[in-house]
């Protein structure tokens, strides 16, 4: 744990421009530019709070602010995912030419979709002021979940973008996996929405107690039971420690691979 | 005179899988014929050099001689697989397109991000930026998109930003033989001027004027091995003569290129 501080800590202005470069790519070249940022997630919200506010009727309140304060989050992990699975093979040529700590490239996958997470918090802002939500002290613990969900984040980016190296198949199960694990996930429902039986389930998904945690504080104006807040947290920790781990020994091969 | 590159009995095994299992699916099936189908391959074979500050030491020989593997193993993108590489200094290469410059950023971004790559800090960059741009001849295009440049261009800004980083060891593969005859020569003086400040270049090229331009030592690979290590001029007769050597009795030639699909 120590080495991957001391590896951020030391190449930290590299991480910070290559993250940068990744934002500048994304939104280069479209007319709108950065307002995507803003955009993309206020036009996926619009969709899902027709469909499910509306056709298909949950017995909840302000259906967008329920839907939005998980679906943020849930878009910051799917969409590092999907980044951070190509992030060594897609700066193979560079890895055979430079010697440079592997783990940047992962690591700024992170860190350009952390910078995309707060922008998207703006129409969060919208949202709550058009649709009147009253003030909960409790947004300000919204930080704890995100440490959560950024720790969980980034173990899955060092193992997934690790293990394409070897097997290019990764990146494509990355996307199946993400596409089922949103169904399974806290977000366009509620665990109390879900029949007994099938709670258990929900429970064996270590994301859903951290998208429970940003729900609470942000909806329901709650604080999370101090198990949950734990659980959410020791998961994040075991995730990026576990993931790490495999990043480190298999990284002096990637050279000979990608 | 200080050592700045030292190996001894350097060898780089690769494992050359004949089917590597590239998919999931293949290495399932791996585990129920446990027959590994890997070859091994031996890209450097026992070398020992010693390279002085103040050199400009060009590495010569055929396709697949492993030239660029030795230039890696400088580099230290690989470990060798026994003996040992000594470098003392900071080492930087010149980089190539599509490695680590991004065609849609603009040349002042892509010089930000090499340069941070090579080492450097922010600052550092910052402070030699107006020299890179100079030296390169980039001016007002500094801030356009590179996939704009010509070859030439990009040219200038990839070795002006190497040189500019200032490394101990600058490694070069086969990259200085773009840009005219005028930057050219500028590129000569730089390296002059860069290796009488007591730093080193290790040059990888097939272009002999190049080669004869800028080098002041050569070292001849073939198979992996070192066949000569001395003068310019003598090394490239004893090269000419291995090629003439080939041509006569193409039986004897090995297939090349065997390396190169590896690199």
């Amino acid at each position: 744990m120590w080495r991957l501080c001391r590896e951020i800590h030391d190449n930290w202005e590299l991480i910070w421009e290559l993250a940068l470069k990744e934002l500048r790519l994304r939104y280069k070249r479209s007319a709108l530019g950065f307002l995507w940022a803003l955009l993309n997630p206020l036009l996926t919200l619009a969709i899902l709070t027709v469909v499910f506010s509306t056709f298909v009727r949950f017995p909840v309140q302000k259906y967008a602010v329920f839907l939005i304060s998980a679906l943020l989050p849930w878009t910051f992990f799917s969409q590092t995912m999907s980044y951070a699975v190509e992030s060594i093979v897609g700066n193979g040529e560079l890895l055979k030419k430079v010697k440079i700590a592997k783990s940047v490239f992962p690591v700024a996958a992170v860190v350009s979709n952390i910078v995309n997470f707060l922008f998207s918090l703006l129409p969060l802002l919208f949202i709550l002021l058009v649709l009147r939500f009253p003030f909960h002290w409790t947004w300000l613990y919204v930080p704890v979940p995100l440490l959560g969900l950024v720790l969980f984040t980034m173990g899955c980016s060092f193992f997934c973008s690790a293990a394409n190296v070897y097997f290019r198949d990764v990146s494509h199960i990355v996307q199946i996996v993400l596409s089922g694990w949103f169904y399974l996930s806290p977000v366009i429902y509620s665990l109390d929405l879900m029949p007994e039986r099938y709670r258990m389930l929900l429970r064996l998904n270590p994301l859903a107690y951290i998208l429970h945690g940003f729900r609470l504080a942000i909806y329901y104006g709650l604080l999370p039971s101090p198990q949950s807040v734990a659980i959410s947290l020791i998961v994040g920790v075991v995730a990026l420690m576990l993931g790490y781990w495999f990043f480190c020994r298999v990284q002096e091969r990637f050279v000979y691979y990608v | 005179m200080n050592l700045r590159i030292q190996l001894e009995d350097v060898w780089q095994r690769y494992r050359v899988v004949r089917e590597r299992p590239d998919s999931l699916r293949e290495a399932f099936t791996r585990i129920f014929h446990k027959r590994h189908k890997t070859q091994e391959f031996d890209a450097v074979r026992g070398v020992s050099l010693k390279v002085m500050n103040g050199e400009v030491v060009g590495f010569i020989g055929r396709n697949g001689s492993g030239k660029s593997t030795l230039l890696k193993l400088i580099a230290g993108v690989y470990k060798p697989t026994t003996g040992t590489v000594e470098v003392h200094g900071t080492v930087a290469a010149l980089i190539e397109l599509g490695a680590g410059f991004h065609p849609d950023l603009t040349g002042r971004e892509n010089m930000i991000l090499n340069g941070l790559m090579m080492g450097l800090t922010r600052k550092q960059i910052q402070a030699r930026e107006q020299k890179i741009i100079d030296f390169a001849e980039l001016g007002e295009f500094i801030d356009s998109p590179l996939k704009q440049y010509s070859s030439g261009m990009y040219m200038r800004l990839a070795f002006a930003v190497a040189i500019e980083v200032d490394p101990d060891i600058l490694l070069v593969d086969e990259i200085l033989s773009v840009g005219d005859a005028e930057f050219q020569e500028k590129c000569d003086r730089k390296i002059s001027d860069f290796c009488q400040r007591g730093k080193t270049i290790v040059f990888v090229s097939h272009d002999m004027h190049a080669i004869r331009r800028v080098c002041t030592r050569l070292v001849l690979l073939d198979h992996g091995q070192i066949l000569a290590n001395g003068p310019v001029e003598e090394v490239i007769a004893r090269y000419e003569e291995l090629i003439h050597l080939d041509l006569a009795n193409p039986a004897a030639a090995t297939p090349a290129g065997h390396a190169e699909l590896l690199t």
